[in-house]
């Protein structure tokens, strides 16, 4: 009796795990498998059903749900659910989500994240998408593989803010960002903090992916190419020792105190609480930072090597971008309605510039006005830098997401002592090189 | 003396000979349909939630799988690449350094503010409860934020610190030699849960044996021995063996107090929190069931040694 | 032994008044009431250090946003309500609609929970049958394998089951036992209870049934309590199983809601997470405080009925 009993449950163990294993299997895009995106099918002539994703804040959700309840007002056909979520807890439910087949349609992507899912197949092409107006540059970021798979939803470009209080405090002037050299950035940061008490002359700058791309683009390298890694060992070294540079000068706080700023959230950064002169963002952060703060920041350009702005080689960067998921069930429905987000005015009305900058130039006109202040200062600096940009930097290939965790690990390691420069970046450049291959 | 003597050579041992062995083979069988009846539930919840996963787990462990792609077999590349994974091999380091110090230095404080509020006194549900808050709260962002904030190197426990005369120019949560202890402490703060349940066992003990050794004159020290600590046993094992197996587990606080880095420099990055990592973040879920899998057999060797240990000092009334 | 018989009806000690260990005093005398007295000192302090982020939280939820993180003290000068009237409409739904929805999942996983865990702790405990050293470690090596492995699975078997974005996965595999914690918690408060009264409720004539209901339940009040307790506590912080189950925010549990006011790219509503955070603390805390009566109550050991 026991032996049959054992032998039935082993059965049926093996049953239930062949069974969450051919689940698995069957997820695999394009295999039809599973029961497909949560909003469920709807091809019979009658409601397309979208699920829409996206991560924010009260503010961003509200506005989103005014643009789907707009949307729906005006296509009766078409059923939109919202899916907001939270930063960083977005992206473990997209991944449970999508292994089990029931990614949502309408996905905002990450410049992070945007290859680990294009290049797995897990994004639509959104050739159909009007693109035609956007400005140039914006487009490309969202390319996979010449595909592409993501819209840009928002001109960004990183930079850095300074916060005119504590300049004035110290009695230094801001600096003439269109000229300023390294050397430069690093004197009046280390002025900065000196004479006005701040720990931070200049925050969360060397431990930003970013700023290492603006770096490496000026000597003329890049993070990443279509084979890989596009920088060497020694190009890491020349950062960090920079960085120790800068760090000797006191223009960059002292070690624990770097280490502290590492991952903090917009609003407890340091300039944020008034303990930094600058510090790196993006600048479609602008109007969260002054909220959060209470000041105005003033936007500064990266320096250059030569002092001329204009061969800094910016670039503008998709703050996020609209995907679609290779599985959904409404594809017309979900490219309608990036196509009605991206050209339509009645999108831009209620959006603004939430996401960043509109990338159809029309749009942006016709936004500008309704601009909040911060965000008009924003679309300026966006337009201005035109005549300083160089081509868009490629989206980061799988397993390229993490560059920056892993650069600042190194980084911490060189502050405490705990590691030369040589030593670190030779390290470091082989861990993000095994990260690509997997 | 007599009636605590009585209780300390009581039914230590089973003695088996060989016709007390089949005598037990024979027994065991006894209760054959009531036992599987009671355990249905479970057995049900066992083959339909947690085996066919468990399995399934164990599969992945055995291919590279980026949970957006179908899993790809690779044998035992995994188990392989293992062996070199630096970070890895610091990430055990840094849990086994945490189970051996948080899991006993939390249960001796969660025992001994539970001995303390086991004798009557006034006010005992209100220290019960405030003592209980901090396990209420242990895991939330709220707490950790605040946690960050408390240890950093201009932060509230430095800012007293130097009230009483210290230097205290660390940054607990910035360096990465101290970050760990950050966390650490956060784990013995919240001694909550094994706390209530070391009072409710306290609460089990039956009053007579310690009215039996007053009537005998047996001071503190010998009734919490001999009467307090075998009869408590059972608790304390159970408290032991679970709080090692989660502490092996820990995740969240991990998690929330380094922002989901593990830093700095990988300093707190648990076993746990580098599982996600690699299988969340990194899209290896593959190599991250295989790490999973590794620390099954090594809580499962752990908790096999405490369980053949408990065998000489859990006293239990069966 | 009369007088220092403490013990009430039911064979339980009360919880105030001195416990038998110190019963062989003759009246207090001053060397008691400074011991007394040293002991309540000692615990207020401690209790101070430990609730003093809890003090802080409730002091930040009742501070504007752009002060928050820059006052570590306790003190706040101007009450700041708004965190409190605002946040309860800040998201999608009124937040009372979250807390609603944690109490369904809890209420569920409690009474699952009580059900399964003492019908398994029994037949652990108490009965003979084959293989159950090999249940039992099968159980324990259930809590050993971590959950962020087998979550994507898991989630594949509820979506073909059609489960996704109900609070089905979150309740149902409570009726099944797959909180081992509590079968094992259980199984070692039974395995305190001496056979003794099993064996007379057997010579009675009870069968197992009879016996479990009877005599088990009514003594494993404490493990009983602990767990009630326990379901409630970790499933009302339960975080990750709600948010890749539920898609449709009206159905967010509280945890999953108190996130959503977190945004580290651009700014987070810090007031309003506070202020919920601490709302949502209130039923957990009442709960504690009410059920730990019934931590207390001891069993009958006169050896009888």
């Amino acid at each position: 009796m026991a032996i049959n009993r054992r032998q039935f449950l082993i059965g049926a163990g093996g049953l239930a795990a062949a069974a969450t294993t051919v689940g698995l299997a069957g997820c695999a895009p394009g295999s039809g498998g599973g029961t497909g995106s949560e909003g469920g099918g709807g091809g019979e002539g009658g409601t397309a059903n979208l699920a829409l994703a996206w991560w924010g804040n009260p503010t961003r959700n509200k506005n989103t749900q005014a643009m789907i309840d707009a949307y729906m007002k005006a296509n009766s056909n078409v059923k939109i659910t919202g899916q907001p979520g939270e930063f960083s807890s977005y992206w473990d439910k997209l991944a449970t989500q999508t292994a089990g087949g029931t990614a949502p349609d309408i996905i905002q992507m990450d410049m992070a994240y945007i290859a680990e899912y294009g290049n797995r197949g897990a994004l639509m092409d959104l050739k159909d998408v009007d693109v035609s107006k956007f400005v140039e540059g914006t487009v490309d970021s969202g390319k996979i593989n010449d595909t592409l798979v993501g819209v840009n939803a928002g001109i960004n470009t990183p930079l850095i803010f300074g916060n005119p209080k504590v300049f004035e405090k110290a009695k230094v002037d801001l600096p003439d960002d269109t000229t300023w050299t390294w050397d430069q950035m690093s004197e009046v940061a280390a002025e900065v903090a000196s004479k006005s008490g701040v720990p931070f002359g200049l925050a969360a700058f060397f431990t930003s992916d970013q700023m290492f791309s603006a770096f490496l683009r000026q000597n003329g390298k890049e993070l990443f190419n279509p084979d890989g890694l596009a920088f060497e060992p020694a190009d890491a070294q020349a950062w960090f020792d920079l960085m120790v540079k800068f760090q000797k000068a006191k223009a960059i706080g002292t070690p624990q105190q770097i280490s502290e700023e590492f991952n903090k959230p917009l609003d407890q950064g340091a300039l944020v609480v008034g303990k930094a002169a600058m510090q790196h963002y993006h600048s479609n952060q602008l109007e969260a930072v002054n909220a959060a703060s209470g000041e105005e920041m003033r936007l500064l350009r990266t320096p250059s090597l030569t002092g001329k702005a204009t061969e800094r080689k910016a670039w503008y960067k998709a703050s996020m971008l609209w995907s679609v998921s290779a599985k959904t069930k409404s594809p017309e429905a979900a490219v309608a309605w990036i196509n009605w987000f991206a050209n339509d005015p009645a999108a831009a009305d209620i959006e603004k510039a939430e996401r960043g900058i509109p990338p159809n130039s029309e749009l942006q006109e016709h936004v500008r006005p309704k601009l909040s202040p911060a965000q008009q200062t924003v679309a300026k600096h966006i337009a201005d830098i035109k005549p300083e940009l160089a081509p868009t930097p490629i989206a980061p290939p799988p397993g390229g997401g993490t560059l920056g965790q892993v650069m600042g690990r190194y980084q911490t390691d060189v502050l405490f002592g705990r590691a030369s420069t040589a030593d670190a970046a030779k390290k470091f450049v082989d861990e993000v090189k095994s990260n690509l291959q997997v | 003396m007599s009636a605590i003597s009585e209780l300390s050579t009581v039914h230590r041992v089973k003695a088996k000979t060989p016709e007390e062995k089949r005598l037990a083979a024979k027994e065991a069988g006894r209760d054959n349909k009531a036992g599987y009846l009671f355990l249905l539930p479970w057995l049900i919840g066992l083959i339909v939630i947690t085996i066919g996963p468990m399995l399934a787990s164990l599969y992945l462990s055995f291919t590279n799988y980026s949970l957006i792609q179908a899993p790809r077999w690779i044998g035992l590349e995994n188990y392989g690449r293992m062996l070199t994974d630096e970070r890895l091999h610091n990430s055990l380091k840094v849990t086994f350094i945490y189970v051996f110090v948080s899991t006993p230095l939390q249960l001796a404080v969660a025992l001994a503010i539970a001995l303390l509020l086991n004798e009557g006194m006034r006010g005992l549900a209100f220290y019960r409860s405030v003592f209980y808050l901090p396990s209420m709260l242990g895991a939330s962002v709220a707490i950790a934020v605040l946690w960050r904030q408390m240890f950093e190197v201009d932060g509230l426990v430095n800012q007293v610190l130097r009230l009483l005369g210290f230097e205290a120019t660390i940054s607990w949560i910035g360096d990465p030699q101290w970050a760990l202890w950050t966390i650490i402490l956060l784990h013995v703060w919240t001694f909550g849960s094994p706390m209530v349940i070391f009072l409710a066992g306290l609460r089990q003990i039956p009053g007579m044996y310690y009215e039996a050794a007053a009537v005998d004159g047996a001071g503190w020290w010998v009734r919490f021995t001999n009467i307090t600590l075998p009869l408590l046993s059972p608790i304390i094992f159970f408290n032991l063996v679970l709080q090692i197996i989660n502490a092996f587990q820990a995740f969240t606080q991990a998690y929330v107090v380094s922002n989901g880095s593990g830093g700095p420099s990988d300093s707190t990055m648990f076993y746990t929190l580098y599982l996600y990592q690699k299988g969340f973040v990194q899209f290896q879920m593959g190599y991250a069931s295989a790490m999973a899998w590794l620390l099954v057999v090594i809580i499962a060797a752990f908790t096999a040694i405490n369980f053949w240990a408990s065998k000489h000092w859990v006293f239990y009334g069966d | 032994m009369t007088d220092l018989d403490t013990r009430d009806a039911t064979g339980a000690r009360p919880i105030t008044g001195p416990a038998p260990q110190e019963a062989i005093h003759h009246g207090p005398t001053w060397k008691d009431h400074a011991r007394s007295a040293i002991k309540h000192v000692l615990l207020i302090a401690a209790s101070l250090v430990m609730i003093y982020p809890l003090l802080w939280l409730i002091a930040s939820s009742f501070r504007p946003n752009d002060v928050i993180f820059r006052s570590p003290g306790l003190w706040v000068s101007d009450l700041y309500t708004e965190n409190y009237s605002q946040g309860w409409y800040a998201l999608s739904n009124p937040f009372g609609q979250y807390i609603i929805n944690s109490a369904i999942v809890v209420v569920g996983a409690i009474a699952g929970n009580l059900f399964a865990c003492t019908l398994a702790a029994y037949a652990f405990a108490r009965l003979q049958f084959r293989l159950r050293s090999l249940w039992f470690a099968i159980m324990l090596l259930t809590i050993m394998l971590p959950f962020h492995v087998v979550v994507v699975p898991q989630y594949i078997v509820f979506n073909q089951l059609g489960w996704v974005n109900t609070f089905v996965p979150l309740i149902l595999p409570k009726f099944l036992a797959t909180d081992a914690f509590f079968v094992f918690l259980m199984v070692q408060f039974i395995r305190g209870i001496p056979k003794e009264l099993d064996e007379a409720a057997r010579i009675d004539g009870c069968g197992h049934w009879k016996i479990f209901s009877r005599v088990m339940l009514p003594l494993m009040g404490p493990a009983i309590a602990t767990t009630a307790i326990f379901t409630f506590i970790w499933t009302w912080s339960d975080f990750f199983t709600p948010l890749i189950y539920l898609t449709d925010p009206i159905a967010y549990t509280v945890p999953v809601a108190l996130r959503s006011f977190l945004d580290a790219t651009a700014g987070s509503n810090w007031g309003a997470m506070f202020a919920m955070s601490v709302v949502t603390l209130i039923p957990l805390f009442l709960v504690f405080l009410f059920g730990q009566r019934f931590l207390v109550k001891g069993i009958a050991t006169t050896g009888g009925k």
